[in-house]
């Protein structure tokens, strides 16, 4: 995604979610999550099958 | 004198000493390496007076009776201070928790510990709120590595790492999200124990991310490990993903288990693994006879699906308080907790599709081979305050970076115990580095019983450090 879109999102998302920080602290968080989506393009760009029952599951992985 | 768990034990069951006389002997030794360490956040010294003093009379009591003693009565240990010990706040590595209610009760681990007669001694550091690799904990120092003081112990749970391997109890437990059990070991020359997600109950622990969260132990052999991993199983419907599965006691004592189908894990694992950690592996899996080499193909998705859901849910669980007390917050972590709560919902849906497609690729592995062995960490103990590493000819942040080889593997659930490596030669810098035997979710005897095996073989093993 385009860095300047990120930091739109970035800067939107934390006064949505109710942060106030100053900004130096903004652009160590805005850092932070450029490297966060950069991780995340190694999943998002897969081309996982249709998802399976349970294929979301969150937590009980091997609960039986 | 520092011995292990079972020779301590073993002492006190036949009256060479008393629980009492450990106690004291382990409180002489806290007292004198933990100011060069830095382990204990905490002690409960006369808690553990409360205690030896019951166990010395239960052994009195037992010679009247011939009533059996519990398996690890007088053994002292202690806990990564995110373990609810009743009476004590639980700090979790934070600041911004001194201020929290003392706990109730303790952590249903420590419990159990308790009924096996193990005495707490108190309480060890971490990184705040288990998020990062090197217990260098801005509120409550740096925790050192026993064999190069200007070194780190690895983290999250690095003060139980650095206690065991510095001599200053023979048990400690810890936590591990991403590879906080690992890592430490890896860095500390000791074994450590991550069992299968849901095998261990949580109850009474703080939390970092749900579906990643395992608790375990760390000892100086393999045999002390599986006997409080024995200890430590049971179901408890108080954690929901425990799973309820009865106690599926290893034995370690009478372990004959041989693995026989044996590979490394290439790929990935062989990427991001510097010189010695390869030459590890390698040195493991000529003692075990491996010579297949195993593909991981999702390992890359996996660890980023481990990256994605631990910054959500982590940042999630502290949003509020970050909202509130940003500045109380280690700065050392607390913008990557901010930037995790910005992940979107999307991306941890999907994440944790991938996490169930990595699952069954590594279930069909599991077809083929028992064990699969990989590094535990890209490089021996750095220097503390190190800010990048340099991996196989690429430069990345230091701190997130050290879970680069666990991360995939806790991402999936898988049991792991891992064993540390002394290579002799110039270049290990007489530093030690942890090597990972991986099983089959449920299979933690496989995992131990090729720790145990390389043990007796001399491949792997514990040295005492040198100040000690």
């Amino acid at each position: 995604m385009a860095p300047e879109k990120l930091d739109a999102y970035v800067r939107n998302a934390l006064e949505l979610q109710g942060y106030q920080l100053d900004v130096a602290q903004t652009e160590r968080v805005l850092a932070q999550f450029l490297r966060i989506e950069a991780i995340a393009q190694v999943f998002l760009v897969l081309p996982l099958p249709l998802p399976l029952p349970f294929d979301a599951e969150p937590a009980p992985v091997f609960r039986l | 004198m520092t011995l292990c768990a079972t020779e301590t034990a073993a002492l006190i069951r036949n009256g060479t000493c008393s629980a009492l006389e450990i106690l004291a002997d382990t409180e002489a030794r806290i007292r004198a390496r933990d100011p060069l360490l830095n382990c204990f956040t905490t002690t409960t010294f006369e808690r553990a007076r409360r205690e030896a003093a019951a166990i010395d009379a239960a052994i009195d009591a037992s010679k009247a009776s011939g009533a059996p003693l519990p398996p690890l009565a007088g053994v002292p240990y202690a806990v990564k201070n995110l373990f609810d010990i009743e009476g004590v706040v639980t700090l979790c590595g934070g600041k911004v928790n001194q201020s929290n209610p003392l706990a109730k009760q303790d952590a249903e681990l420590l419990a159990r510990m308790g009924a096996a007669g193990a005495i707490l001694v108190g309480a060890l550091n971490m990184d705040e709120h288990a998020y990062g690799f090197t217990t260098e904990n801005t509120h409550y120092g740096t925790t050192h590595n026993p064999y190069d003081l200007s070194r780190i112990a690895g983290g999250s749970s690095g003060g139980s790492a650095a206690a065991v391997a510095g001599g200053l109890v023979p048990l400690t437990l810890g936590s591990d999200t991403n590879g906080s059990i690992r890592v430490p070991a890896s860095f500390c020359g000791i074994f450590g124990l991550k069992p299968t997600y849901g095998r261990l109950p949580r109850t009474g622990t703080f939390p970092f991310v749900h579906s990643f969260d395992h608790l375990g132990p760390f000892a100086r052999n393999a045999h002390d490990l599986g006997v409080v991993y024995d200890i430590l199983q049971g179901p408890d419907p108080r954690d929901h993903a425990c799973a309820q599965r009865a106690v599926e006691a290893v034995g370690i004592s009478q372990l004959k288990l041989s693995p026989k189908r044996i590979a490394v894990l290439g790929g990935w694992f062989q990427y991001w693994a510097e010189d010695q950690a390869r030459r590890a592996v390698a040195h493991v899996a000529a003692a075990l006879g491996a010579e297949s080499t195993a593909i991981f193909q999702n390992a890359e998705a996996a660890r980023s699906a481990a990256f994605i859901i631990g910054g959500a849910e982590g940042g999630a669980l502290h949003r509020a308080r970050l909202i509130e007390r940003y500045d109380e917050y280690d700065p050392l972590s607390r913008d990557r907790l901010v930037a995790g709560s910005l992940i979107p919902a999307s991306w941890v849906i999907e994440a944790q599709r991938v996490r169930q497609h990595a699952l069954r690729e590594a279930l069909a592995l599991f077809e083929q081979y028992d064990l699969l062995i990989a590094p535990a960490t890209p490089i021996p103990a750095p220097l503390a305050g190190t800010e990048t590493l340099t991996i196989n000819g690429r430069t990345v942040p230091a701190r997130p970076s050290m879970g680069l080889l666990t991360q995939p593997v806790s991402c999936i659930g898988l049991p792991v115990c891992s064993v540390p490596v002394w290579l002799e030669d110039a270049q290990s810098g007489g530093l030690p580095i942890g090597v990972q035997l991986i099983a089959a979710p449920w299979r933690e005897d496989i995992c131990l019983a090729a720790a145990r095996m390389l043990e007796a073989a001399g491949a792997v093993g514990y040295r005492a450090p040198p100040f000690s």
